[in-house]
């Protein structure tokens, strides 16, 4: 605002700097004047006699004595300097020119310097550089005395800001639009102050007299005080210098009230606290942005510590009674409830079902506490709204910190239990990361009926089974209920009639209808089997509709092989004698003992995952609440605890520990000797202590495998950490073979310890030492016991474990955060495209085929699993009297169903679906058609009908069962599609967010050729995120055209890797003769035919030339022969001597051929494909150069390498080679490929959008501030993401305005955003359409 | 009788556990017919019914233990009525849940792979044996030593 708008605005003029009179009654016209509004709750504000509450606040002004800068203007006001003439404040630029620019609204270019004053805050005209003659008056001078000193002072002078402001006011309204300013630029000046409502500077009186003020309004106060004396200094006449130190006092004093931790302030003015200014209000994570707009505190939470229940059911939370008398839910009395409701009115706040208070329909409300409860339980009427107590099934909202993906607050139903602290079965502990070695989770209240709803359906635990990010259940049985369903489903689990009806009953609290099966073994006793209860427990009646039908294999699974058929392999499956085959059929458990592979989450082949998508959430999670009773009761029963004798080894298991580390050990020092001798065999592009370093650290991790691996063998089956490891509930083989036999290789950095001392890890070794023991391997069990130096090693890796923790949370939280804001107003239009708020496409259908990724049934992300769909439509529709058909047949049937649904006019299933379909029936076919020919090899003349028959038994197919497959996988397609309105910026960005806190922040791994480091990890995340225009390990693979054979690869490496001529050359000698001294080179050439490089010495000569730093010339060198070349150099004679040997120094460095920005290429083996090459009976290797080091265009212009299939992992470098298309493809493999190798599987469609995203613009633009700057976002988005007041100033400079149609913005605002279910909008006709009557005679009804 | 027992046959034990003793009650038994030279693994609950190798025993495979025939319910039926059962001193009750095939040409064989409760079954032999079974079948398992 201008000063003049100031005073109009304000109330009061403030002069004082004080605050109160000795009565507590503040000044008149100080800084607390009533006027602009009471300072406290006794005062009454002397503008609209509002009380504390009600006043708004009025401002006050007080007018400066000069004008100052306001601080937040600065880059503006330097910038509009910099374009317009100090002397006529018109733009710098031609008539003409100005105007075309007035056209394109473009900034025009930058005559004449302006630069900020360094540590002061003032701007400085420095025209020494203004050479031209443009300033006539000067020129003279200037020429004079460029190069003195003195000149500076001449040609700089500093523009106060009152010269400032009058070239300002100057500025004409054209050239103020040409640069972009919405408002007079002499607003950029600050004349008056404006002083803020006391509202938003209380003030709070202490005991006594004293008060505490505000940080502004202490500010304010020495603003006056210093513009006070100030005014006083301008008074007197002469003190023009010291008015100007007064100036500057004013200067910064105001320049701290808007921004406390502005620069150049003098060290003097620094005070001990800083005051905070406005600035500091606003920005950061306690500012008002991110502290109190996108996020507020809120009323009706609950927070406690939590504890496992496995009596609740997954959906149910158990809340604490005392949590449930405080936190209340306002429910309407309507005839259904009103006695309820009164019994609540009675029992009052702090009787358990009771109530808090009652509010009425004229408004008016009544709290609870006294002794009118009765009457007013009485009086209730339908239509009041009785805030009562939180009771069974009310809805809840449970939420654990940190958020990471919407499965971090799921909506629960409420169940009020006795005790402290929140209880839910621990099948849910998954979605929330909890555990309960003292987490505390919070829980929220919704207090509507709408809101209720939507919390049921969109975050209710039974909605959110399944996460987006990969389609994997999250729910699902975890640690105690995967180890009993182990152990009940063992083969030798037998139950007589008593246990197993009890076992039956433990599943539904004895309230279910159960059908007790036929016994497995009826004689010689009726025994029941574990499978039989399990298949009760999937199926417990008949009148239950649910026919689970699945096969997976367990981590106990031997997949031995029985024999070949063709070049199918026949897997022992079922029969596997460890029973590791779990095959469920028509909801009967047929074989396997069920592990996590059945039971956990992370498998979409899965028991529940497959429950989920065959039937509904309810069969799946009544399938869990069933298991988790049971098995919590069973192993009650049952008892399952480890002690010291299950670490205890036996003595055969140490003896064969003991020998494998012997046998280890011995090999090493044989590594040792060699390289010691320097026999070692070496690694391709390793040196010998690398190669032995890998050598050995391959050995050593290699022994605690090993002795893992001995470990599940030598232990008997019932020892317990053998079983959790089995299951998959806890515990890996190394964790036992850690507490049973050996520790193993303690690792600090990825590699073995490091030295801390001189040459040796610890002063207890040799120096030099690279013995196993020396260098961190534990040979020690935990059970053994570690030796001195054995438990420091260790202690380093733990510690690094620790740090690694520590710094990752940081780090990829900041990352989850950037992404949000990112892809937080992505969505999916009713169009099917994926818009940014502003209406941008960023997809023209979301993942090329606009599928849900949590409901993709195929491991890759393919919206079903057909072979699975199969076999359960085969188990489900029986064969029985329907003709089987033929392999011929098959195709046609498919084609025509096809038609029938496929090709429907609006496409409901994408060309790529059908065609898969098509596929997987070819198999099919051809697999019947060789059946029946191996029939009919066999029968030939006998009875073939009846053999046929055994045929299609075997691998058949009906043409119900077809059509009913068919049927099932379109309808079942098209449900799978995405709805419009789903937030999937905000999914997907989770999707990405989160597995990075899982990831271990170890960066670097071998890259299949050893010591070739990729970064991984959340470090490599973050570069293609941020789009860096540096990473760290830049590779390029590139294919060669002759991949079978290792020496054109060797030859097109020496192509590619930079060669130095030191390298190739004999010699480099200085010759010194009577006429002239030289440098000669001779080159190698043995050694480059070796190396088949195409080196000779007009190459050399050529590309020591274009060495810029050599500074020779053509006429210097002279190629003497193929294999020699002199060089000359013009110097004067008293100088050659130097120059030369100067010459010879660098020479060798001189790159003579390859490429530049490579740091070396290495040749590396294909993976084996593992199709049946071995039937040629050599196996081909094949070859490709990974080439460290940037230079794609160079690479892939090599001579020898297959241009087109060669690839970066350098986004910014593809982008710029090939294109902004190959970028995306780029990000969007790196992602895929680095969450891969962490064992993490996120769905494709999440990284195309985050790459569609990045690349949408034409150019990669990185998720950080600045590229998220340029995805058109608004300007609350971005003050709420990063540099809060940088973003508001421009803002306000260039008068943008924000249509709040984001998500971020609508947060801020508070109003609902247009995503998801507000992506609706109703419209009413605001007239009342007239009523249409009907003229004429009675209308006939027949 | 006949159309109740779907085949009959007497089998000598070959091996125990073929791959090592993996459960504490229950056994893997390889046996091998006489008459229709059929092979068949078995896994046979030891602690009720012991199985040494060479213990010859006559297996018959039937659809329900109703003597006059009626299908069975597949569900709990206590009750001391007689029964097919009596006659055998081990029988269990379980469901075919898969048909295959193996070899080509003269060596074709058909498997039937029958699930009592978890405790599986294997049948391989000539095809023309497998012909009355039924995917989904409901199978007892009567065994009598000989």
């Amino acid at each position: 605002m201008s000063g003049t708008e100031i005073m109009k605005a304000a109330e009061v003029q403030v002069h004082l700097g004080r605050y109160y009179q000795n009565n507590k009654v503040p000044f008149e016209g100080g800084l607390l004047d009533p006027r602009m509004g009471p300072a406290n709750k006794t005062c009454v504000c002397a503008t609209c006699h509002g009380d504390f509450g009600d006043c708004p606040g009025h401002y006050g002004y007080f007018n400066l004595a000069l004008p100052v800068y306001n601080v937040g203007y600065m880059t503006t006001i330097l910038d509009v300097l910099k374009c317009i003439c100090k002397s006529c404040s018109r733009i710098l630029l031609d008539e003409k020119i100005s105007k075309e620019f007035l056209k394109k609204m473009r900034n025009p270019n930058m005559e004449g310097m302006v630069k900020k004053a360094v540590a002061v805050l003032g701007i400085i005209h420095d025209r020494s550089k203004v050479t031209d003659g443009s300033l006539e008056e000067c020129k003279s001078a200037i020429f004079h005395t460029k190069e003195s000193k003195a000149s500076f002072n001449v040609a700089t002078y500093i523009l106060n800001p009152i010269k400032v402001l009058y070239l300002f006011k100057r500025m004409t309204a054209e050239d103020c639009e040409m640069l972009y300013l919405s408002e007079r630029p002499e607003k950029l000046i600050i004349t008056n102050i404006a002083v803020p409502p006391i509202a938003i500077r209380p003030s709070v009186i202490m005991d006594g007299s004293r008060s505490n003020e505000n940080d502004i309004t202490e500010r304010m106060k020495n603003i006056i005080q210093v513009n006070a004396s100030l005014r006083q200094e301008l008074l007197e006449a002469n003190a023009a210098f010291r008015c100007l130190a007064g100036w500057d006092t004013l200067q910064f004093e105001v320049a701290q009230y808007i921004n406390s931790d502005v620069r150049g302030i003098p060290f003097a003015m620094q005070a001990s606290k800083p005051l905070s200014g406005f600035v500091q209000r606003l920005k950061g994570k306690q500012g008002r942005f991110r502290g109190n707009l996108s996020g507020k505190r809120v009323e009706y939470t609950g927070r406690t510590v939590i504890s496992p229940d496995p009596n609740l059911k997954i959906t149910e939370v158990g809340i604490p009674i005392r949590m449930a008398r405080i936190l209340t839910y306002p429910e309407r009395v309507s005839h259904h409830n009103i006695e309820k409701l009164r019994q609540c009115v009675r029992n009052g706040p702090d009787k358990y079902p009771g109530a808090r208070m009652i509010r009425y329909p004229d408004g008016t409300a009544r709290a609870l506490i006294g002794k009118f409860r009765i009457r007013y339980a009485d009086e209730l009427k339908y239509g009041c709204i009785v805030d009562r107590h939180l009771e069974d099934g009310d809805v809840v909202l449970f939420n654990r910190q940190p958020s990471l993906h919407r499965m971090s607050i799921m909506c629960h139903r409420a169940r009020i239990m006795p005790w402290r602290t929140l209880r839910f079965n621990e099948s849910v502990c998954n979605p929330y990361n909890a555990d309960f070695d003292g987490d505390e989770m919070n829980m929220h209240v919704p207090q509507t009926e709408e809101a209720r709803t939507e919390a049921l359906l969109l975050m209710g635990v039974q909605n959110n089974l399944c996460t987006p990010k990969n389609g994997e259940v999250l729910v699902a049985s975890t640690q105690d209920f995967l180890t009993s369903s182990f152990l009940i489903t063992r083969k030798d689990m037998f139950y007589d009639r008593a246990d197993f009806s009890l076992m039956c009953c433990y599943m539904g609290d004895g309230m279910d209808i159960i059908d007790l099966p036929a016994p497995a073994i009826l004689k010689p006793i009726e025994l029941w089997t574990g499978k039989q209860l399990f298949s009760v427990l999937l199926r417990p009646h008949a009148s239950m509709r649910v026919y689970l039908n699945l096969t997976v294999k367990e981590k106990t699974y031997s997949n031995k092989l029985i024999r070949t058929e063709g070049d199918e392999e026949i897997r022992i499956e079922t029969m596997c004698p460890n029973d590791g085959f779990v095959y469920i059929r028509n909801s009967e458990l047929i074989s396997g003992q069920l592990g996590k592979a059945t039971l956990g989450n992370g498998n979409k082949d899965g028991l529940y995952s497959v429950l989920l998508s065959d039937y509904n959430p309810h069969a799946a999670s009544v399938c869990m609440n069933r298991l988790a009773k049971l098995s919590a009761r069973w192993i009650g029963n049952h008892g399952f605890s480890i002690g010291i004798d299950d670490v205890q080894p036996k003595k055969e298991l140490s003896d064969k520990k003991g020998k494998l580390i012997s046998e280890n050990y011995e090999v090493c020092n044989v590594k040792i000797k060699e390289f010691n001798e320097g026999k070692l065999h070496l690694k391709p592009g390793c040196d010998p202590a690398q190669t032995l370093e890998a050598v050995l650290t391959d050995l050593l991790n290699r022994i605690r495998e090993d002795a893992g691996k001995e470990c599940m063998k030598g232990l008997p089956w019932r020892n317990s950490p053998l079983i959790m490891s089995q299951c998959g509930s806890k515990g890996s083989p190394i964790n036992i073979s850690q507490m049973v036999a050996c520790v193993g290789q303690q690792s600090v950095g990825g590699r073995r310890a490091p030295n801390g001392f001189i040459d040796r890890s610890l002063p207890h070794f040799q120096r030099k030492s690279k013995a196993p023991a020396a260098k961190g391997f534990v040979a020690n069990s935990f059970y053994s016991g570690l030796t001195a130096t054995e438990f420091f090693f260790h202690t380093m890796g733990g510690r690094e474990g620790l740090v690694d923790t520590a710094v990752k949370t940081a780090d990829t939280g900041y990352m989850s955060r950037r992404l949000i804001k990112a892809l937080e107003d992505l969505f999916i239009h009713y169009d099917n495209t994926v818009r940014n708020a502003s209406g941008c496409v960023v997809q023209f259908l979301y993942g090329d085929d606009g599928m849900d990724p949590a409901q993709m049934e195929g491991k890759s992300g393919d919206p079903l699993n057909f072979g699975r769909l199969l076999m359960k439509i085969e188990a489900t529709c029986p064969a029985r009297g329907h003709k089987y058909l033929a392999p011929q047949e098959i195709s046609k049937m498919v084609e025509k169903q096809v038609a029938g649904y496929g090709m429907n006019p609006d496409k409901t299933c994408s060309e790529a679906f059908i065609n898969s379909l098509r596929k997987f029936f070819e198999s099919r076919q051809d697999k019947l058609e060789q059946k029946i020919k191996l029939i009919e090899d066999f029968c030939g003349d006998r009875k073939s009908e009846i053999l046929e028959k055994v045929a299609h038994k075997i691998s058949g197919i009906t043409e119900t069962l077809l059509e009913v497959f068919m049927e099932t996988c379109l309808s079942r397609y098209r449900l799978k599609k995405i709805e419009a309105g789903t937030a999937i910026g905000a999914i997907g960005a989770q999707s990405i967010g989160e597995p990075g806190t899982q990831m271990t922040l170890k960066t670097f791994h071998f890259a299949g050729v050893a010591s070739m480091n990729i970064t991984q990890g959340v470090p490599r995340i973050k570069e293609i995120i941020n789009g860096a225009k540096r990473i760290s390990t830049p590779v390029i693979s590139a294919e060669l055209e002759f991949d079978d054979n290792e020496n054109s690869a060797r030859v097109v490496k020496g192509r590619i890797e930079k060669t130095i001529l030191g390298q190739v050359a004999k010699s480099i000698k200085i010759v010194m003769t009577a006429r002239k001294a030289a440098i000669v080179i001779a080159l190698d050439m043995e050694t480059i035919e070796d190396a088949h490089l195409c080196i000779n010495a007009d190459i050399v000569k050529e590309s020591i030339i274009q060495t810029p730093k050599l500074k020779l010339k053509q006429q210097n060198i002279t190629v003497l022969d193929v294999r020699k070349l002199e060089i000359v150099p013009s110097v004067v004679k008293s100088k050659i001597h130097f120059e030369l040997n100067s010459l010879k120094k660098v020479l060798p460095m001189v790159i003579v051929k390859g490429i530049k920005t490579v740091e070396r290429a290495v040749i590396a083996e294909k993976e084996k494909e593992k199709k049946k090459v071995n039937e040629n009976e050599k196996l081909k290797k094949k070859y490709r150069l990974l080439v460290e080091g940037t230079g794609l265009l160079a690479v892939m212009g090599t001579d020898g390498i297959d241009g087109r299939k060669t690839k970066s992992n350098h986004v910014i470098e593809v982008h710029q080679t090939l294109g902004i298309e190959a970028a995306r493809i780029c990000i969007i493999d790196e992602i895929g490929e680095t969450m891969k190798h962490h064992g993490m599987s996120i769905d494709i469609r999440h990284m195309m959008l985050l790459g569609d995203l990045m690349t949408f613009r034409g150019e990669v633009l990185g998720i950080t501030r600045f590229g998220i700057q340029k995805m058109d976002k608004s300007v609350l988005m971005l003050a709420s993401f990063e540099k809060t007041a940088d973003h508001l100033f421009n803002a306000s400079v260039n008068g943008r305005d924000d249509k709040i149609e984001g998500v971020s913005e609508c947060i801020i605002m508070g109003i609902p955003m247009p995503i998801g279910t507000g992506i609706l909008k109703v419209r009413q006709r605001d007239v009342v359409p007239p009523l249409l009557s009907y003229e004429g005679p009675n209308p006939i009804i027949s | 009788m006949s159309n109740i027992v779907l085949f009959e046959d007497i089998f000598v034990v070959d091996k125990i556990d073929p791959d090592g003793k993996k459960f504490d009650k229950v056994s893997r038994i390889e046996a091998r017919s006489q008459n229709c030279d059929m092979y068949m693994l078995l896994d046979v609950n030891t602690e009720v019914y012991r199985m040494r190798i060479g213990d010859k025993f006559t297996m018959a495979l039937a659809h329900t233990l109703n003597l006059d025939g009626t299908p069975d319910t597949g569900y709990y039926t206590p009750g001391g009525r007689k029964s097919l059962a009596d006659k055998y001193e081990y029988v269990m009750h379980g469901k075919l849940y898969k048909i295959s095939d193996e070899g080509s040409g003269k060596h074709l064989k058909a498997e039937i792979y029958v699930s009592y409760g978890g405790l599986l079954m294997m049948l391989k032999g000539d095809p023309s044996y497998i012909t009355q079974f039924e995917l989904d079948q409901k199978l007892f398992l009567l065994m009598r030593k000989l």
